[in-house]
């Protein structure tokens, strides 16, 4: 898999290769904020610098461990930022300066913040005198994030500041991770201080102490679930995020395979579990297959790890699994009961509580449930249907094989937001662990291309693949410029139908073919990638799609393949918002 | 205050007229933006919020915000989660109306003559408003205690010429 010969290449460096843990030293707000996110452990910073962030950005080149990325726009330094920790499991960072810096980055902290990812923002703000004066770029950062982070600060010296720094990683990754975010006036950068790195515990040291006692899920509530786990004779495993935040992956499986209970993965649970796997039965909801959908409407147990029971999920609460107890397994207790009434309850993290009801279970077999379940996926048959109706245009499952089989399945895939990620999550093999990276709470349409670089920097021997529509890759095709400064292989699949493709799709079904400013031109693909220094291929038919794919592995550095599919291409089945399994459509309608 | 008149989704598995008056009083740090978060999240949750008030507890350190909320068991105790999770917010306590003595404090300023003021103060003390103020035109009248004695003085004022109230909120303790 070709690399381009100057991809980023990580210095051999740790922070006590220059300095000494213990000495005191007076050194500015700037360098004691870099000295704290080397003492984190930070490689990559995705950021764009401006007025009030200066004397960060002028410390920050003499401390070459901190790879500091030039993004385009700041909302992309956010997404790769998100990207990188969804694939390391590492916080993620990005940097802005103040005004609209800040507000730029307010879109991929509410993405990070929707789906639980893990990252630290750094603002710029105006001097400490200056604020509340409508300085130049002066905005309340503050104000305006603190219902789309975990918690904010803003500081108020320079010797509170390392301590900021390590609090921010610590609440960003402990927990239900989530994104955090410090603003720091430009003087409290410019103030020296005392630093003594010693006196500040760093998020690692302090989880791994705390990890050591985490609680195990009390006895009663694991005999309970155990008790309507032995009492079920149509269980069901619904697995979400959270099992691939807690790195619960072969405990999930180890729980599914004692109590032969079969699996489900919500959107963000793709790729917690091998979709190979005989009690995989896929994602339920909105654009859930037909089988998967109908094994929950006849469940009489759900065990929800990791989840949140979200409304593209359930559509109509009330008649969503309608004959199953659940036992809801989650780290928040703000998520129990919040939707759905849980019968246990149980407040934990994803890996703990597997590792506990997996030794509590008795061994079974359910193998009559489970081939229920296949009679029904076998009825539709959904992968053998065409999406399209033209089979000469590439069409998304082709496009899909030809990449998991040019990259032996080992691809991350970021896909977008739309027709084209409903697809992907739905007809691609996720067997490669975490594997699936994708804005499903929020939708934020722009978030593939940014995101897809924070993968592929954070897992650079990983090929990458960037999934999108002719909308959403338009939306931040300015880092382009970024992969290619970079040198970042970021392959990109654009699914090109020339509509705002889930919208249209919408107005079919609902606003009788009413196609109101869904259709949208793209540039040529082949002259813009170009353009950036990148390689751009087009392929308008389905016998080019393998080759292409292929060329695209072997071409050195980020490619753009344009693929030309059918214009009105639709998602099946599709559950209408707020509806039930009952009103699921599966054909189109006329 | 309120929110209650939009339909929310998602509690469909809860009786309906379930909803009762909860006391929350949450013990918050004193810091730059600890009591706006706390706020925001009630805002934000659509908290159907029926009192809210913010002082000192006994710590130095801490804001103690008392809010009373009418909604159902599940719902209210799904909200102090959600404000246990403001990481500002050191102590959350959830506590039925029963389970609290709960107070308020209110100043009824009525107009008042050389004629009937005697009788003002005489129609206020019967429910233990206490005149704090009198000009020749008015007198303003505290009164404290629980919302059925406050309700029923505030009543027994509208004899004369009601110009102004000011409620505090409630503040609560456990009983």
């Amino acid at each position: 898999m070709a690399i381009a010969a100057n991809a980023v290449q990580l210095p051999d460096i740790t922070y006590q290769a220059y300095q000494n843990n213990n000495e005191i030293r007076e050194l500015t707000g700037s360098e004691i904020l870099c000295e704290a996110l080397v003492r984190e452990g930070v490689e990559l910073l995705y950021g764009y610098p401006g007025g009030t962030i200066m004397p960060f950005y002028d410390a920050l080149t003499s401390y070459p461990s901190l790879h500091h990325v030039l993004v385009r726009h700041e909302q992309a330094a956010a997404h790769a930022a998100d990207g990188y920790a969804r694939a390391t499991g590492k916080v993620g960072v990005c940097v802005a300066t103040s005004g609209p810096g800040a507000t730029n980055l307010v879109t991929g902290l509410a993405t990070a913040f929707m789906d639980s990812t893990p990252i630290v923002a750094i603002t710029g703000q105006v001097a400490r005198p200056a604020i509340g004066r409508d300085a130049f770029q002066e905005t309340d950062v503050i104000g305006m994030t603190q219902p789309i982070t975990k918690h904010n600060f803003l500081v108020r010296n320079t010797e509170e500041l390392a301590a900021v720094v390590h609090e921010a990683f610590r609440i960003a990754r402990s927990g239900r991770p989530g994104p955090v975010l410090i603003d720091v006036p430009k003087d409290v950068q410019m103030v020296k201080a005392q630093y003594r790195p010693s006196d500040y515990t760093t998020s690692e040291e302090f989880l791994q102490a705390s990890q050591a006692n985490a609680p195990r899920p009390a006895d009663h509530l694991l005999s309970q679930a155990t008790e309507l786990i032995a009492q079920s004779q149509r269980p069901l495993i619904m697995a979400g995020h959270g099992v691939i935040l807690s790195n619960a992956y072969s405990e999930l499986r180890a729980l599914a395979e004692k109590a032969s209970i079969p699996v489900i993965t919500t959107l963000l649970g793709l790729s917690a579990f091998p979709a190979s796997h005989p009690l995989f039965i896929g994602m339920p909801g909105m654009h859930g297959p037909a089988h998967t959908n109908h094994a929950i409407d006849a469940a009489d147990l759900i065990i929800g790890v990791g989840l949140r029971f979200d409304d593209r999920v359930t559509g109509d609460v009330s008649a969503f699994a309608p004959n199953a107890r659940i036992v809801h397994i989650d780290i928040d207790p703000s998520e129990m009961h919040k939707v759905k009434v849980a019968a246990v309850p149980i407040v934990s993290d994803a890996k703990v509580a597997l590792v506990a009801l997996t030794e509590a279970v008795a061994p079974a077999d359910k193998r009559a449930w489970l081939e229920e379940i296949r009679s029904w996926e076998a009825a539709a048959n959904e992968r053998g249907q065409s999406i399209q109706h033209d089979e000469a245009l590439p069409d998304p499952v082709s496009i899909l094989d030809a990449i998991y089989k040019a990259t032996n399945g080992e691809a991350i895939i970021v896909s977008d937001v739309g027709q084209h990620q409903m697809w992907t999550a739905r007809f691609y093999r996720w067997e490669r662990l975490n594997s699936h990276i994708s804005s499903g709470g929020l939708g934020t349409m722009g978030f593939s291309l940014p995101a897809a670089m924070g993968v592929k920097m954070g897992i650079p021997d990983a090929p990458v693949w960037a999934v999108a529509g002719d909308g959403c890759f338009q939306m931040n095709l300015q880092e382009l410029a970024t992969l290619q400064q970079e040198g970042v292989a970021v392959k990109v699949a654009i699914m090109n139908n020339g509509y705002l493709g889930m919208v249209r799709q919408w107005q079919q079904f609902f606003h009788s073919r009413n196609y109101s400013e869904t259709p949208i031109t793209s540039p040529d693909y082949t002259k813009l990638a170009p353009a950036y220094g990148l390689t751009g291929i087009r392929v308008t038919s389905r016998d080019e799609v393998e080759a292409a794919v292929k060329h695209a592995m072997e071409t050195e550095g980020t490619v753009i393949i344009d693929f030309a599919i059918e214009s009105e291409a639709n998602v099946f089945p599709m559950i209408p918002s707020g509806k039930t399994v009952k009103q699921m459509i599966e054909e189109q309608p006329e | 205050m309120t929110n209650a008149a939009m339909p929310r989704a998602g509690y469909s598995d809860l009786p309906r007229g379930a909803e009762a008056v909860h006391v929350l009083i949450m013990l918050v740090e004193d810091r730059p933006g600890a009591v706006d978060r706390v706020v925001g999240v009630l805002r934000r949750k659509r908290a159907n919020t029926q009192s809210l008030s913010m002082g000192r507890g006994d710590a130095p350190d801490l804001v103690r915000i008392t809010a009373l909320v009418k909604d159902s068991n599940v719902s209210v105790d799904n909200l102090a989660e959600q404000v246990r999770k403001v990481v500002d917010v050191r102590q959350v306590t959830n506590l039925t109306v029963q389970q609290a003595v709960i107070r308020e404090l209110v100043l009824v300023k009525v107009s008042t003559t050389a004629d009937n003021v005697h009788e003002a103060i005489a129609a206020a003390d019967q429910f233990g408003g206490t005149a704090v103020a009198i000009t020749p035109d008015t007198v303003t009248f505290e009164i404290s205690g629980s919302e059925e004695k406050i309700a029923k003085c505030i009543d027994a004022l509208q004899a004369y010429d009601i110009r102004e109230v000011a409620r505090s909120g409630c503040i609560a303790t456990v009983r």
